[in-house]
């Protein structure tokens, strides 16, 4: 998503570039061009105007009164972009009296206009018979007593021609300059957003087992770096807020075992005086039963706060099947007490997978769970511990607890881990019990990157499973 | 226990007013000699002026913290025996107290009884250990070496576990031995979160029917709300 939105900006970015690059284009385009051609025809009247003034010195009248033009005209350094010059002369009373052969005949710019050529050089275009367009200048001319209207003119067809080449390779500069601007423009957005990537890719990684990790800032001076910044102050005051939160309950924890610690004091002194009665020394009794219940649930919440702060690899490396029949010997007499077989049976110990954690958690975790199971089942039956390594390439180990007791209400089957959580059924079972050996286990193979959970297909007892990965399969001997 | 020629005192420094009074008057009824102070200041006074042999030291004081106290202790190499007392039962914390200087640590809510059995091992002087691999409590004898067991004379079949906790009631004969203990020494249990209560009741219970059950002096004493102790019926 981070991403996406990143390239949705970067194209973004882009496109606004290449839209105003084009508007800017554009005009420049415009300009250029009509620049271009108000040069190129003022230089068409300049030239015209140099040769009308070649040609006057070049026409004479021969011995028969007819009008030439010196043929070495032709021979002149002509415009560079005009070839086509067309010429007519007449006298005042409109009569042709010299045209160019290129004219074909044909007249050029027409009967004679009122005042036409009488002051300096008039330039106006014309339209020819075949609809090509004629530059043309008119200009009076005396030569030998004779007034001679002189009109010179160049085709615009090359002209013409030329302007629409050059639009031409203007315009196919256009689309080329817009592609090369925006592939550049996205590089550019690209690399720029190159550091906010990196910075979302950390962010995500961030997590509440790792919230001391802080985004890494290259430049602390620019827009970025400003961001980065912001974002590490608040993650500063995430983790400081998550760790007052955490401490709170060992806080409260270890508030509260003062006060007890007084109650216990009290009632074990006095239940040591010879002087205090029978019926006294039972309410102490009484008193310190719950003081010790008390105790055992602060001690709880104090182990789910070390295993809140347990990291994912734990301080030992330890094997977890010597854990499973560590659980099942120190619970063994509690079972036999109840005529409940406890059965561990272990498959694939060749293996001897290790575990990587806080041992004494797992192993209460473990207990918890064993306990749990034993608890609930009635005389005669059955406790089966499995524990297997599932699968040497996913590298899990697995301890599977079942239990032929009453089971778990499918709707209770994530609910029993919950904190405080003593069961809804009234069997007498609950009264004695914290509510928080499961919450315990759960957060414990959690933190230690494993799974526990309460199977829902199974069809008699209850089935806990629990997941853990394997760090290390220890060498065989 | 105290000796009459000479009281042993302990030194409560506690400002928990309710139990500072039960330590003192739980302490004094054990037959030693038990004064209170309710800071380090004042303790510090009465630990010159009184020159206790046992000083039973709280972690968390007003003003001035107990570790606080034991560091100027240790560096004024004032001889006395410090037990202390903390809700703060970590292991970490429990280095930091003992690497200052204090003999012992006891973490709150301790049992009474342990109390005891800590001053009592505290002010015992560290006489060698006699040579010998029997325990004997009575008519019962314990062999540490082959692990075995007898009761008058005749064989008990005990469990390793059986024989662990029957050795450690032995050991403390005559007084009385909490669950905490057990769980910890016995079941070497570090944690309070366990079901190991509910084990170590039925593992007393069995115990009791392999010792005590065809004997008519009862050994093993369940004391209620207190724990168990190993010891001849008191009249």
């Amino acid at each position: 998503m981070n991403w996406l939105l990143a390239k949705q900006i970067r194209g973004r970015l882009t496109a606004w570039y290449v839209g105003v690059l084009a508007a800017i284009l554009a005009t420049y385009l415009v300009v250029v061009f009509l620049f271009q051609y108000r040069i190129v025809a003022s230089q068409i009247y300049h030239d015209e105007v140099q040769d009308v003034e070649t040609v006057e010195g070049l026409l004479y009248f021969e011995s028969n009164g007819k009008l030439q033009l010196q043929q070495n005209y032709f021979s002149r350094p002509q415009s560079h972009l005009l070839i086509d010059r067309l010429m007519e002369v007449r006298d005042l009373s409109g009569a042709v009296l010299y045209r160019t052969p290129n004219l074909g005949g044909v007249s050029l710019g027409g009967s004679t206009m009122p005042g036409e050529g009488d002051s300096s050089f008039n330039q106006r275009i014309v339209r020819m018979p075949d609809g090509s367009h004629v530059s043309l200048i008119s200009h009076l001319h005396t030569l030998q007593g004779h007034v001679l209207l002189i009109r010179l003119g160049y085709s615009l067809v090359p002209f013409h021609q030329r302007m629409k080449q050059f639009l031409g390779i203007l315009l196919l500069a256009f689309p080329v300059a817009l592609i090369l601007a925006g592939i550049a423009g996205y590089q550019i957005a690209k690399r720029a957003f190159v550091p906010l990537e990196e910075m979302a890719r950390k962010a995500k990684q961030i997590t509440a087992s790792n919230l001391h990790d802080r985004l890494r800032i290259a430049d602390a001076n620019d827009e970025l770096g400003h961001m980065g910044q912001a974002f590490n102050e608040l993650l500063d005051r995430l983790e400081q807020a998550f760790q007052q939160l955490n401490s709170f309950t060992a806080d409260a924890a270890h508030e509260l075992r003062t006060p007890l610690a007084a109650i216990r004091a009290v009632g074990e002194v006095s239940l040591q005086q010879p002087a205090t009665s029978e019926r006294g020394k039972e309410a102490v009794v009484s008193m310190l039963e719950e003081a010790s219940r008390l105790d055992e649930t602060i001690s709880g919440l104090l182990l789910l706060a070390r295993a809140e702060r347990a990291g994912a690899v734990g301080p030992n490396r330890f094997s977890l099947v010597d854990v499973v029949h560590e659980v099942a010997e120190v619970l063994e007499v509690l079972a036999e007490e109840r005529r409940i077989r406890l059965v561990t049976s272990v498959r694939d110990e060749e293996h001897n997978a290790v575990v990587t954690g806080d041992r004494s958690l797992i192993r209460s975790a473990i207990m918890n769970v064993v306990h749990n199971a034993i608890k609930f089942s009635p005389v005669d039956s059955t406790v089966q511990i499995t524990y297997s390594v599932s699968d040497t390439a996913s590298r899990t180990i697995e301890v599977v607890v079942q239990d032929q007791g009453p089971g778990i209400p499918l709707a209770e089957v994530d609910a029993v881990f919950g904190r405080f959580y003593t069961g809804s059924s009234k069997n007498g079972h609950e009264s004695q019990s914290t509510g928080l050996g499961l919450s315990i286990a759960k957060l414990v193979v959690e933190r230690s990157g494993g799974e526990i959970r309460f199977d829902r297909h199974t069809q008699t007892g209850a089935r806990c499973v629990i997941r853990l990965p394997a760090h290390h399969l220890r060498e065989t001997s | 226990m105290g000796n009459a020629a000479h009281r042993s005192h302990v030194l409560i420094v506690e400002d928990d007013a309710k139990l500072a009074s039960a330590l003192v008057s739980g302490i004094e009824a054990e037959g030693y000699a038990a004064s209170l102070a309710t800071s380090a200041e004042e303790g510090f006074f009465l630990l010159h002026s009184g020159r206790p042999d046992l000083m039973i030291l709280d972690v968390t004081l007003p003003q001035r913290s107990g570790i606080d106290l034991l560091r100027q202790l240790r560096k004024e190499r004032v001889d006395v025996r410090v037990l202390m007392l903390t809700s703060h039962n970590t292991i970490e914390d429990r280095v930091e107290g003992l690497r200052t200087g204090a003999d012992d640590y006891l973490g709150k809510p301790f049992s009474f009884p342990e109390l005891l059995a800590r001053i009592e091992a505290l002010l015992r002087r560290t006489l060698p250990q006699e040579n010998s691999h029997e325990v004997r409590v009575a008519d019962l004898c314990l062999n540490t070496k082959y692990r075995t067991g007898t009761r008058a004379g005749s064989t008990l079949e005990l469990s390793q576990r059986e024989f662990d906790l029957l050795l450690y009631l032995a050991e403390n004969a005559g007084r009385i031995v909490s669950r905490e203990m057990l769980a910890r020494d016995v079941w070497k249990e570090t944690s309070r979160f366990t079901p190991l209560d509910n084990v170590i009741d039925v593992q007393i219970a069995r115990l009791r029917k392999k010792i005590d059950d065809s004997h008519s002096v009862k050994l093993l004493q369940t004391v209620r709300g207190l724990g168990f102790a190993l010891r001849e019926p008191q009249a």
